[in-house]
């Protein structure tokens, strides 16, 4: 008689056991994350002159903005405006530089270079979609007046920013 | 055969995805233990090979810099790792204090001639849509 309550017993022990459901939680934040999938390289097609232009010979840098919810961020990118690292140069350089998007995750962020804004070397695009953003950046530096660039290494940073808004 | 080992690592370099984040977005500032401090708390995930040291700041409307403290100004976040920190503002500056941001700090030797720094701010004024 005790084995076969002992036996019962463990037979709803188990059917109840088996009856737990295990809750899996979890949330979605809003954030931003900045991620530099390409750095980029300056080609040097002339002698006066250094762009991450393709057909310049370089590569543009690519930098991918990933948002988790739309309306939260603005995304900034700054294209250069001097070198990090550069020989003496003691001639002026002239810098021009864009940014428009790329790939993008959502077709409605296609929309976000028309509503670009721009001024000086920034550009600033309001992140309305929740997704991922590709951002192609061009950067060109001319020397002088045709003058020929120093042998050297050339860096030149530039700045991506995340704004909460 | 060797071309193509070298320009398969060419692209996988180049493409290596590397990221910067910090949360929350709209971090609140709270009284803190120390009389006359608020502080708020932030973590920040580096995901970036070519960055080690993230700079904080804290900056007004009008991205003047506003004093705060903090264990300190330069943080070191490995590559891969997470790291939550505190800053804390004045009392007098609370309502000045809007935006707190990290930085990543580039290495000057780094090979890349188009190096990308990274800048991230939360908003302790914001309010979720």
């Amino acid at each position: 008689m005790g084995k076969k309550s002992i036996i019962a017993a463990s037979i709803l022990l188990a059917s109840a056991a088996s009856a737990e459901e295990t809750v899996i939680e979890g949330n979605v934040q809003s954030k931003c994350i900045i991620n530099t999938d390409v750095a980029g390289v300056y080609g040097n097609p002339s002698p006066d002159k250094l762009s991450t232009l393709g057909t310049d010979g370089g590569v543009k840098p690519v930098i991918r903005f990933d948002v988790a919810i739309a309306n939260y961020y603005l995304a900034r990118i700054i294209t250069p405006t001097s070198f990090s690292t550069a020989p003496s140069l003691p001639d002026v350089v002239n810098w021009t530089g864009s940014v428009a998007t790329g790939e993008v995750s959502d077709a409605g962020m296609s929309a976000y270079d028309a509503a670009k804004v721009t001024y000086d070397a920034t550009s600033e695009f309001d992140l309305t979609i929740a997704g991922s953003t590709w951002f192609d950046v061009t950067s060109t530096a001319e020397y002088g007046y045709g003058r020929a660039f120093p042998g050297g290494t050339y860096r030149a940073v530039v700045q991506a920013e995340c704004i909460a808004q | 055969m060797r071309i193509l080992y070298f320009i398969l690592s060419a692209i996988l370099t180049t493409n290596s995805v590397a990221a910067h984040e910090m949360t929350p977005t709209y971090p609140n500032l709270v009284p803190s233990y120390v009389d006359g401090l608020f502080s708020a708390k932030l973590t920040m995930f580096n995901a970036r090979k070519d960055v080690d040291y993230y700079e904080i700041g804290v900056f007004d409307t009008a991205w003047e810099p506003v004093p705060f403290a903090s264990s300190s100004k330069i943080l070191k976040v490995p590559y891969g790792s997470k790291k939550t920190f505190e800053v804390f503002v004045r009392r007098e500056d609370r309502s000045r204090a809007v935006f707190i941001c990290s930085l990543s700090k580039l290495r000057t030797n780094e090979s890349a001639q188009a190096i990308i720094s990274s800048k991230i701010c939360s908003r302790t004024d914001g309010e979720l849509p």
